[in-house]
C-alpha cells in the first residue's frame, strides 16, 4: 500500500458534492448559510397572541387549593381585591390561616350565635387596618368565599354570618367562569 | 442595521431584493413572551354576588310595585318557586334539581313583574354549595340580578 501525505479526504461511497468541493478547495461560496426564520417568528406571533388573549391586568387574585373544586357559573363578575375566606370539606382559612375545623361548624348550636370567634377577630382586624390604611375611600364590605361545591349550606351560613357581623355585608362567591354563550347575562 | 436595498445600479445585474433585518423583532417577540408567560393567569376565576338581606329589611323604603316577595326555596326534593302567595313546586328529575324549569318559571314571573329585581334564594342546611351556585346562576340568568342568600327560616315561609 503506497503512502500519501496525510489531507482532507472523505469516502468514496458517499456522495457529498458540496462539501467535497469545499475541501478540495474547488467552491468559491461561504460556509455560512442564512438560516429561515420565517417558521420560528410565526410561531413567537402565534405565541404572543395567545398569551395578550389570557393576559390579565390585576394579576391572580384568588389562589386556589388542592382540595377546593370551586362551582362553574355563567353570570361571573370580576373579582377584586378582599378578604378571603376558603372553604374546604375539612377546614376554613382566612388567608392561609386556619379559622375553624369543618367538625367544629357542623355541629349543632342550640344558642343560636352562628358566629366563629377567630374569623371574627380577624375580620374585624382586617376591617380596621382598612380604614386606616384608606382614611379617605368608604369600606365597601366585600369578602370573597372560596368554597369547594361539596360544603354545605349549614357550615356556609355560618361564616356568612361571622362575615356579616364583622361588618362585610356583601359576601361574594368565588367560581369559575363558564362561557356565557347559553346565558342572557 | 437597517434594510439594504441593492438598487442594481452599475450595469442593471444586481436584483433589487432587500434582506430585512429580523433581529430586533425577535428580540421584541421573545421579551414579550417571557414577560407574558411570567404574568400570565391560567385559572380564569370570577365572583358571584349575594347579599344575606332577609325579610324585612330595617330602613328600606320598597316601591309598592316591588312589594312582591320572590323567593327560591331549595330543599331536598327539589326547588319551591314562591312568589306572593303562589307556590310552584318544581321537584327534582331524578337525583338533579331541574333547573331548566325553574328558569322558565323565573322567566315567566319575571315577564308579569319585570320592574322586580330581587330574589331571595332560601337553601336547607344540607344542600351543597354547587347546587345553590346553580341556582342563583339560574336566577341571574332570568334578569333578576339582586340575589340574596338565606336560610330557609329567614324566609319567613
Amino acid at each position: 500500500m503506497p503512502f500519501s501525505p496525510p489531507s482532507s479526504h472523505l469516502y468514496g461511497s458517499i456522495k457529498l458534492e458540496a462539501a467535497s468541493a469545499k475541501l478540495h478547495k474547488h467552491g468559491r461560496k461561504s460556509l455560512y448559510e442564512a438560516l429561515n426564520l420565517v417558521a420560528y417568528i410565526d410561531m413567537m406571533t402565534m405565541l404572543v397572541i395567545f398569551l395578550l388573549m389570557s393576559f390579565s391586568a390585576s394579576g391572580e387574585i384568588l389562589f386556589v387549593q388542592k382540595n377546593i373544586v370551586l362551582p362553574d357559573a355563567q353570570n361571573w363578575t370580576d373579582l377584586e381585591r378582599a378578604p378571603v375566606i376558603a372553604v374546604s370539606t375539612e377546614v376554613v382559612t382566612l388567608d392561609g390561616k386556619q379559622m375553624a375545623t369543618m367538625d367544629q361548624l357542623m355541629q349543632e348550636n342550640t344558642s343560636g350565635d352562628f358566629k366563629i370567634p377567630e374569623l371574627y377577630d380577624l375580620l374585624v382586624t382586617a376591617k380596621n387596618n382598612y380604614k386606616l390604611l384608606h382614611p379617605n375611600e368608604p369600606f365597601t364590605g366585600v369578602a370573597i368565599v372560596q368554597s369547594d361545591k361539596n360544603v354545605e349550606f349549614k357550615a356556609l351560613r355560618k361564616i356568612m354570618f361571622t362575615a356579616q357581623v364583622a361588618g362585610y355585608n356583601n359576601v361574594n362567591f368565588a367560581v369559575a367562569q363558564k362561557s356565557k354563550s347559553g346565558g342572557g347575562g | 442595521m437597517g434594510v439594504s436595498i441593492q438598487t442594481g445600479g452599475g450595469g442593471g445585474k444586481k436584483p433589487l431584493n432587500a434582506d430585512l433585518n429580523l433581529v430586533p423583532y425577535i428580540d421584541l417577540l421573545t421579551c414579550m413572551v417571557a414577560f407574558l408567560l411570567i404574568t400570565a393567569v391560567w385559572t380564569q376565576l370570577a365572583r358571584l354576588q349575594a347579599s344575606q338581606k332577609g325579610q324585612g329589611q330595617a330602613g328600606e323604603e320598597v316601591p309598592p310595585e316591588q312589594q312582591v316577595n320572590i323567593v327560591v326555596v331549595v330543599n331536598q326534593d327539589g326547588y319551591n318557586l314562591v312568589v306572593g302567595q303562589d307556590q310552584t313546586p318544581i321537584p327534582k328529575k331524578g337525583d338533579q334539581y331541574d333547573v331548566e324549569k325553574l328558569g322558565g318559571e323565573l322567566k315567566k314571573v319575571k315577564d308579569a313583574h319585570p320592574d322586580k329585581n330581587d330574589v331571595k334564594v332560601a337553601s336547607e342546611d344540607q344542600i351543597k354549595f354547587d347546587t345553590l351556585v346553580r341556582t342563583m346562576d339560574t336566577v341571574l340568568t332570568a334578569r333578576f340580578p339582586h340575589i340574596s342568600l338565606i336560610d330557609t327560616g329567614a324566609a319567613g315561609i
